[in-house]
């Protein structure tokens, strides 16, 4: 009898054995995730003010929208807090979206959470069209929104909105982000931006100045509680430093440098993965059509004649593509392809000869000099010294002024450059082409003075027109004329696009398969978990 | 001596007939309106410096309204003496003001940078002192020796390297090559293993430039006691060298070692910034440098109000110590 | 020819020669000002020319020191940076040297408000630590050499007034002095006379002492990124730059970290063993 329980006994032991080890080979025991990026500190964690990869990071993980890009693939959209996606009504002018029931916003400050509604999401697309309590104003003017019942919103648009153009606005990105009303009016805005309360996977916790923000996983979260325990976002601007904290284990994911030797130098370390994923962050050089010398197009043609994508890409090598339209064709619609540009005769491939040409027939044979500021940051400095130093090979010195940053910004919006690089990611042609484009965008003097640098006014009629063309089609085919406009009269000159590069112990396991992301950061979600 | 103190002030004579407490009211009052016109150049400069924070803070994709808005918000648009005065009555009151990038409190900010900040310049001075004093006697009483052309070299060499160049040689060794220690950050201030590991390298490297100056210093203030006619007289005497050192060098000569010890702390000040930007460590240094990039006006005005009184006050306290040490009391 | 004088400069020259901290700083500083006079000569590349399909290249036969990140020589932007670093450091100490020594002694001679005036605006500004008064000047002025210049002058001022007042007031007071301008001789006559000649040696001392400081101010700045701008090649530029590279090209920071340290070093030397000779009661090297 005894021997039988003890028997029985031993068999269990060796099954409950063989199973509990089965689980944890796979999971390792400290579902921890730290996480370094570049940066000295955060500047806001509000969903609609966050710019930057360390904010829109911990932002990410915090919030959700009523649908969201698919985590790693921006090309395809998903229902979030909405059920579905819906189709518009009323002649496309009409969005009325349901919501998942049983979404409980996060606990804090020892205020209970709570089920989010529909009057949360009217609220947060309010504050998002504040142009007081937000950046995103511009993009939700003549919108309207409604809550029709407990879960069910209704958005009206002044002027109908092909989806293309309307599902970034209620996604999980910029405005589009869901801010719960009650957590935030008890804070106040100004605590918000260091204390997020939102619906996502994971629950803001602690935020040590220049230091660190660290989240917790969210139990309640509507898709299941995440894996991971704890997520710790670092802000280390040293990239040297980061690099370290991944290899001694400190860190288990770290923002890298976009240069190929670093995604080599990293490779070489057994147990690190390099990942390099879009959609980055577009190279463009704007002319300033108003400025002496450049305001010939001779001399936009020789310089355009003079830059030679091919070297930046040695430079920056797997972690950068080349660009040829200001609308990035692989991620966007809307874009030109380079066959297409060569098509119609605009590639521009280098050819410092004809350059040279150009500028003696432009009666400047011995080249010009000119001034532009730039910002300290690396990105800026190594593409600005690299055109440089391009430049200074058919004759043209380019003396830089370098300023912190945000100095740049200050400065190139009051209309300093003769020729302007600007790195940056837009969520649509539209956008692209509207802030950078037209007229009411040019710097200083435009209605809405915004990011056109060169004071272009041809294809304001193009922009308008592929903006309330509903038809995807012809709206595609709008954008690709108002590019080749812009590459014929050498508006400005896309160089290349700078891709994302974060390198992770392979213990890492995204959960998903990441191939772009408009976070800016590889996205950590519910399923994101560390192996052992 | 006067190379590396850079901010040696004139010596402060005691009057004759004026009593201690009056000099010591007059000198402390004096600081009143140095330490205002201090506030108000910092106040002016880093206003007519181009940038916004505003643009700092909204990030590039904000349009012009949110920016304007929000300078609107931030104060920016008031009158400049308004905002001076706004800043003048906040600090009368105790308060500093919020960052204008992050709303939160600087008081908040500033207490959470600043351990960080004094763990590194206490420890760099400890270190620099244990080991700046020792050696700086010992070349003096073997001048001229090998020893002492050996020191007197490290010791320059330690005054001119710069404090940055020093971190990343040290990164590179203990870090990097042998991965003794952490390469940067702060660790977790409440673990105190963690928090010595972090600080070993920062520290070694302020530790080691203010040993340098207190070699030299220590060497030259023992020197100038051996020469004295006493100490001579002792050695002449034969008293036991152990014991002419002991009785008479050190008791004379640490007290103006360790009254400039506190003027190293200012130069130390530099080295301290430069040497939290290169450690990453989230002290008051790196706040500094990263609220002048953000153009942060209130929070870079705060900390250069902390770290202006601590010179004037260390220029006080300095000021003071000269007038202790008077000769009389030297000599006794 | 004054015999006297003849032979008072050769005792300084043997002394000097003697000295060899003074000799071995003289020829390290010779040596460094020689190389940027001469950078054109001495460099083997052009340190503008980038050649990125050879960036980061480990020092090697073509490459002394290596290539940095954009393919550049370092070895030829060493050189060259020798020429801001030097530029910089001596003609900002120079600026200095001449508004604070003229404050200083106007102070010193004029004596009630102008002196009370200087004096505490000399104490306002050395208030703030170097690095953080070169900080807010950049912001103000923005990047460039000239403008590097003015602001370590400005933070060199200060001192030389410090160091020019002191002696000057106490010269005022002699005896000889009080009757020289009793018989109505002019301030500039008294401060030429004797106020100067009397300082001299200190402010030439501390001037040497400091152009050390002021390179090393130079490279702080340029870490920050707040120095010259690019392409210009300087030592602070190149190691902040090569920060980047630490793990993989570790070279970069590395030897132009010790282009500072050398030059810097130099000049410490120079300065502390002049004082000992100008000096000779410090002989024991203070």
């Amino acid at each position: 009898m005894y021997r039988k329980l003890i028997v029985l006994g031993l068999a269990a032991g060796l099954v409950l054995g063989l199973f509990t080890t089965g689980i944890t080979e796979e999971l390792a025991e400290n579902q921890v995730l730290r996480i370094a990026l570049d940066a000295a500190d955060l500047n806001t964690l509000d969903p609609h003010r966050a710019a930057a990869t360390m904010d829109r990071a911990v932002v990410d993980m915090v919030f959700n929208g009523l649908v969201r890009y698919k985590p790693g693939d921006i090309l395809v959209f998903e229902p979030d807090l909405a059920v579905e996606i819906p189709e518009p009504t009323d002649g496309g002018l009409v969005w009325t979206f349901q919501l998942k029931q049983g979404v409980m916003v996060h606990p804090w400050d020892g205020n209970a959470g709570y089920e989010l509604t529909a009057e949360d999401v009217v609220y947060s697309f309010n504050k998002a069209a504040d142009p007081d309590r937000s950046s995103y104003a511009g993009e939700y003017g003549g919108m309207s929104f409604e809550a029709v019942d407990r879960y069910t919103v209704k958005i009206t648009l002044a002027e109908p909105l092909s989806s293309m153009l309307f599902l970034p606005k209620v996604a999980d990105y910029c405005g589009g982000f869901i801010v719960p009303k009650q957590p935030i009016e008890a804070l106040g805005d100004d605590a918000f931006k260091t204390h997020p309360v939102g619906t996502g996977p994971f629950m803001f916790s602690e935020y040590v100045p220049m230091d660190k923000t660290v989240l917790v996983a969210n139990p309640d979260y509507f898709r299941g509680a995440p894996v991971l325990e704890k997520v710790e976002v670092r802000y280390m601007p040293e990239v040297s430093s980061r690099e370290y904290g991944l290899r001694s284990g400190e860190l288990e994911v770290v923002e890298g440098r976009r240069e190929q030797d670093w995604v080599e130098t990293m490779e070489e370390n057994p147990g690190i993965v390099v990942d390099v994923f879009g959609p980055g962050e577009t190279v463009v050089l704007h002319f300033n059509l108003k400025r002496e010398y450049i305001k010939k197009k001779a001399v936009r043609k020789a310089i355009a004649y003079a830059l030679d994508r091919d070297s930046f890409l040695a430079f920056f090598g797997s972690t950068a593509e080349a660009l040829y339209s200001p609308v990035p064709v692989k991620y966007l619609a809307g874009g030109l392809t380079y066959p297409e540009l060569w098509a119609a005769g605009l590639a521009y491939n280098v050819d410092r000869e004809e350059a040279k040409d150009l500028l003696a027939d432009a009666g400047l044979a011995d080249g010009f000099t000119m001034e532009a500021v730039t910002s300290e940051r690396a990105s800026y400095r190594r593409v600005y010294e690299q055109i440089q130093a391009q430049l200074a090979r058919i004759g043209i010195d380019l003396k830089l002024k370098v300023v912190d940053h945000s100095t740049m910004h200050s400065l190139i919006r009051e209309d300093t450059n003769p020729i302007t690089i600007y790195i940056a990611w837009r969520a649509n042609a539209d956008v692209f082409l509207t802030r950078f484009y037209h007229s009411d965008s040019i710097v200083v003097t435009g209605a809405k003075s915004d990011t056109n640098f060169s004071h272009y006014t041809g294809i304001d009629d193009l922009i308008e027109a592929a903006r309330s063309e509903v038809d995807a089609d012809m709206q595609i085919a709008l954008w690709k004329e108002a590019q080749r406009e812009i590459a014929e009269y050498l508006v400005s000159y896309p160089l290349i696009m700078l891709k994302y590069i974060f390198a992770r112990t392979d213990k890492v396991d995204w959960g998903y398969d990441l191939k772009s992301t408009v976070a800016l950061y590889t996205q950590i979600t519910e399923n994101t978990r560390i192996l052992k | 001596m006067q190379a590396i103190f850079d901010t040696q002030r004139a010596c402060t004579v005691f009057d004759e007939g004026e009593a201690v407490t009056g000099y010591l009211v007059r000198r402390i009052l004096l600081c009143i309106p140095i330490l205002l016109a201090v506030l108000t150049l910092v106040f002016l400069l880093v206003r007519v410096a181009p940038g916004d924070p505003a643009v700092a803070a909204l990030g590039d994709y904000a349009s012009k309204e949110a920016v304007e808005a929000l300078r609107e918000k931030m104060g920016l648009n008031a009158p400049l003496y308004v905002q001076y005065f706004q800043f003048l009555s906040g600090l009368l009151h105790g308060d500093l003001g919020k960052s204008l990038i992050t709303s939160r409190p600087v008081a908040a900010q500033v207490a959470s940078a600043f351990p960080y900040t004094l763990e590194l310049t206490a420890s760099g001075i400890l270190l620099g002192s244990f080991l700046g004093i020792p050696l700086g006697i010992f070349t003096a009483l073997h001048r001229n020796a090998m020893f002492d052309y050996l020191g007197r070299l490290f010791s320059l060499v330690g005054l001119s390297v710069p404090a940055f160049y020093l971190g990343i040689l040290l990164i590179l060794l203990f870090a990097i090559k042998l991965e003794l220690f952490p390469v940067v950050g702060g660790g977790n201030l409440s673990d105190l293993g963690e928090t010595l590991r972090y600080l070993f390298l920062p520290a070694l490297t302020l530790a080691l430039i203010m040993m340098s100056y207190i070699t030299r210093m220590t060497r030259s203030s023992v020197l100038d006691i051996l020469n004295e006619d006493y100490v001579r007289t002792a050695r002449a005497k034969g008293l036991r060298e152990r014991l002419v050192v002991y009785k008479h060098v050190l008791k004379n000569a640490l007290l103006p070692i360790l009254s400039v010890i506190g003027m190293f702390a200012i130069v130390l000040i530099g080295s301290s910034v430069m040497t939290e930007v290169v450690f990453s460590r989230p002290g008051l240094g790196k706040m500094l440098v990263g609220a002048m990039k953000q153009r942060d006006y209130i929070m870079l005005q705060s900390i250069m109000v902390i770290f202006s009184s601590l010179v004037v006050l260390i220029n006080l306290l300095t000021d003071l110590a000269y007038g202790f040490i008077d000769p009389r009391i030297r000599y006794e | 020819m004054n015999d006297g004088k003849m032979s008072e400069t050769k005792r300084l020259w043997k002394t000097f020669i003697q000295n060899r901290t003074a000799f071995v700083g003289a020829v390290i500083a010779l040596i460094v000002v020689l190389i940027a006079i001469f950078a054109p000569f001495i460099a083997p590349y052009d340190p503008l020319i980038q050649d990125v399909y050879n960036r980061l290249l480990s020092p090697q036969g073509g490459h002394l020191l290596g290539t940095d990140n954009f393919g550049r020589d370092i070895l030829s932007r060493i050189i060259y940076g020798a020429r801001v670093s030097l530029l910089v450091g001596i003609s900002s100490v120079l600026i200095g040297m001449v508004i604070g020594t003229s404050l200083g002694v106007i102070a010193g001679i004029k004596g009630g408000k102008l002196e009370n005036l200087i004096m505490r605006g000399v104490d306002v500004l050395m208030s703030f630590p170097n690095l953080i008064m070169g900080l807010m000047v950049m912001a103000v002025l923005g990047s460039g050499m000239g403008k590097l210049i003015i602001a370590i002058g400005i933070i060199m001022a200060p001192r030389f007034a410090r160091i020019a007042h002191g002696p000057t007031l106490a010269i005022k007071e002699q005896d000889y002095i009080t009757a020289a301008r009793a018989l109505g001789f002019g301030d500039l006559r008294v401060i030429f006379r004797h106020a100067l000649p009397n300082i001299l040696g200190e402010v030439l001392v501390m001037g040497t002492l400091w152009t050390a400081t002021a390179i090393r101010i130079e490279a702080n700045l340029s870490f920050i990124g707040l120095g010259v701008p690019p392409p210009t090649p300087t030592w602070g530029g190149i190691i902040r730059e090569g920060m980047d590279y630490l793990s993989n090209a570790s070279w970069i920071s590395l030897f132009s970290g010790a282009a500072i340290l050398i030059t810097v070093l130099s000049f410490n030397m120079l300065g502390d063993g002049i004082r000992d000779i100008i000096d000779p009661r410090t002989t024991h090297g203070k």
